[in-house]
């Protein structure tokens, strides 16, 4: 019933969960807000992730909060659209909202000035703008995981390192022609120059739901490798387009949304050998699942089918609170209770190899880096799962931070 | 010039734009007998899909049987649209029907999602997904197969409209006042077009669900459909064949050889400039019908 309401716009803004639990109540909770995309166009990704989020936030709170402070979240559905976001923020904020998660680039672009002003931590973890890395420039904005630029860079380095090197290679990044799709353009262009090998960017109108054009003419440039680069329904469409036009599965690589789904709607085996970028680890085996396991979904606490837990969405989901719970612990054991945005600001900046118990790279946040160090791995659709082939690595952050600081520089500048 | 680049892209594209038409047979089907433009046909193809994926996908039926029940069911809903909501409309502005529809493709984008969740759900027909290769040109089997069943339903939908109840649809799209003058009973007819139209829906659903999946995007599939109708004329079922390959192979070959040059993205401008330049140079579309009043 709660996934009709989320899918019948102008029902769905109204809800307001919060999670209950055993953490003692006379401590002051603490409110993030879940202010996200449920009914436009993150809904391949949003009830996933969101249902990790709630999820690890019941597990803490069944196990005694964060320094006995419950977490209340307030969930609200922003349709992806920036004005019923802002909305939603405000809302929120009157609420006591410390951190608010859109899940959205077009709504936490619009909402980057408001949280600025009203010192509000807005984590942007796998969207967003990737010069929020820039810690100085966006004290209170927190991208927490690798960027599209680190992803980008990483994907060309596993290429560089075990798929015969790139130089002299021709690399094809074929992207939804949208700016999310031309994000990792300029990294691999410069990347091109310093490594010697051709770039060519083929774009294909959003959704992508039809993409054969471009895939003829992907064939006909002979690629050595594809990156893919889309979200939801498209990227199935591309993997099939390049199978189709006999491209080989090993030599798609594709940014971080490519999920298990995608590899069972493409069918068959089609799939196997195809490689992402993977942010967060897949499946039930790290403790953190494993714990949410026992403590949430066994006692039919979880926020949704118990089938999703430990999928590619929904541990991306967990990652981001476990890093979000972690910067409150540490901001009320260093500055004391009650939390606020700039304290838990100050959190955020002492996290330091912070792996979640293995669910995630070490992350490191700074006042300076906001993004993390730009971690994550290269893993393999097998058929069954999603193999890991490298450890957790990041690659070419000269590059990426290059990117960063002139597009930081252009925000302080108001361009 | 690469001659086999051109007749690949030429083909692809005329097999995508017989796959709109099927699309776009539904607002033709709908406007020829009731004049009313329905903006919620590609919703409509979309709750056809997951009908579909329901019995084969949820169910585990046979895909035929999946596409019969979608049928039954779609050709309902048509039915049951316009006899609860359209049939209260009779008498109001047609803009507010416009919108009438309008809200109910918002209403089937959100229940559809927000009932079966809104991850992409996979919906196999069974087709190989190897192209069939003749020379250097690749042929995508999937549209080879929608195209022909979108070429066959057009087909089929013409030698309806010859039939005796064909020929009251006809009447009833020439004349409301003078069909019940007769004795044609307009809104029994209105509601088989609607049935009609969720009939052609359950094909682009299963063909268009199966080349990308099963989700909300599938009601994106209303844009090229209206540069369909607008194109070959909102009342001619000739005009979605022809508009359906005019489309498709314009939308395919133009941006074959433009997007390189601009770095992508320039198919939906192309079906966007055939919708402007269509209402501005020829209002009525190819093939459509000129109603000149007296005023």
């Amino acid at each position: 019933m709660k996934r009709l309401l989320k899918g019948l716009a102008g029902v769905a803004g109204a809800v307001a969960l919060a999670v209950g639990g055993t953490a003692s109540a006379d401590k002051e909770p603490i409110k993030f807000a879940l202010l996200q995309d449920f009914t436009a166009v993150y809904t391949f990704v949003t009830s996933e992730y969101n249902q990790g989020q709630q999820d690890y936030l019941r597990l803490i709170n069944e196990t005694g909060g964060v320094e006995w402070h419950p977490i209340e979240t307030i969930i609200r559905d922003t349709a992806n659209e920036p004005q019923r976001g802002l909305e939603a923020y405000n809302r929120a904020r009157r609420e006591g909202a410390v951190l608010v998660d859109f899940f959205s680039t077009p709504v936490s672009r619009a909402a980057v000035n408001r949280v600025l002003r009203d010192e509000v931590v807005m984590i942007t973890a796998l969207h967003g703008r990737g010069d929020a890395s820039h810690g100085e420039t966006f004290p209170f904005v927190f991208p927490m995981m690798a960027t599209y630029w680190s992803q980008a860079t990483l994907l060309a380095d596993y290429i560089d390192r075990h798929q015969g090197g790139l130089a002299n290679k021709r690399i094809a990044l074929v992207h939804i022609d949208s700016p999310f799709g031309r994000e990792p353009l300029p990294v691999l262009q410069e990347l091109a120059q310093q490594k010697g090998f051709q770039l060519r960017s083929f774009g294909y109108p959003s959704p992508g739901t039809e993409q054969s054009a471009t895939w003829s003419d992907v064939r006909r440039y002979r690629p050595d490798h594809v990156i893919i680069w889309g979200a939801g329904g498209g990227q199935q469409v591309s993997v099939r387009e390049a199978i189709r036009n006999g491209i080989r599965p090993e030599n798609i690589l594709s940014v971080v949304w490519l999920s298990e789904t995608d590899a069972r709607n493409v069918g068959g085996n089609h799939m196997n050998g195809v490689k992402r970028f993977e942010a967060v680890a897949f499946g039930q085996e790290p403790a953190v699942i494993q714990d949410i396991l026992t403590h949430v979904i066994e006692p039919g606490l979880g926020a949704g089918p118990a089938a999703n837990v430990g999928s590619s969405y929904y541990n991306i989901g967990v990652a981001t609170m476990a890093v979000a719970v972690e910067a409150a612990r540490l901001a009320i054991g260093e500055f004391g209770a009650p939390l606020t945005g700039d304290k838990l600001r100050r959190g955020f900046e002492m996290i330091e190899g912070f792996d979640a118990r293995g669910l995630m790279p070490p992350v490191t946040i700074t006042a300076t880096d906001h993004q993390g160090g730009g971690y994550g791995r290269v893993s393999q659709w097998n058929g069954q799962t999603w193999e890991p082939l490298t450890h957790w690595t990041n690659a070419f952050q000269d590059i990426v931070w290059y990117e960063i600081e002139k597009d930081a520089r252009g925000f302080r500048d108001g361009r | 010039m690469d001659f086999q680049f051109l007749i690949e892209l030429t083909i692809n594209g005329a097999l995508t734009g017989l796959m709109y038409s099927l699309v776009a047979l539904g607002i033709v089907l709908i406007y020829k007998s009731s004049g009313v433009p329905n903006l919620a046909q590609g919703a409509m193809v979309m709750l056809a899909a997951y009908i579909v994926w329901i019995f084969a996908g949820l169910l585990g039926t046979p895909i035929l049987v999946a596409v019969f029940m979608a049928l039954v069911g779609m050709f309902l809903f048509g039915m049951f649209t316009e006899r609860f909501l359209l049939r209260k409309m009779v008498g109001q502005p047609i803009i507010m029907v416009v919108m009438l529809t309008l809200g109910l493709e918002s209403l089937l984008r959100g229940i559809g999602p927000g009932l079966l969740g809104a991850a992409p759900k996979s919906l196999d027909l069974g087709l190989d997904m190897m192209p069939i290769i003749i020379g250097d040109v690749f042929i995508n089997r999937e549209y080879l197969v929608g195209g022909l069943i979108g070429a066959a339903m057009v087909g089929l939908s013409l030698l309806f409209f010859r039939t005796r109840l064909g020929t009251k649809l006809r009447a009833v799209s020439d004349n409301h006042i003078s069909s019940w003058s007769v004795g044609i009973s307009v809104e029994r007819a209105v509601a088989i077009s609607w049935g009609l139209a969720g009939i052609s829906a359950v094909a682009a659903g299963a063909m268009w669900g199966s080349v990308q999946g099963v989700d909300w995007t599938l009601t994106a599939l209303l844009f090229p459909a209206v540069a369909v109708v607008i194109l070959g004329g909102l009342d001619s079922i000739y005009g979605v064949l022809i508009a359906g390959l005019i489309v498709g192979i314009l939308g395919s070959v133009i941006p074959g050889y433009v997007d390189p040059l601009v770095g992508g993205g320039t198919r939906d401008v192309v079906t966007s400039l055939i919708i402007l330049l269509t209402i501005m140079f020829r209002p009525h579309g190819i093939f459509g019908r000129e109603d000149i009043e007296r005023v």
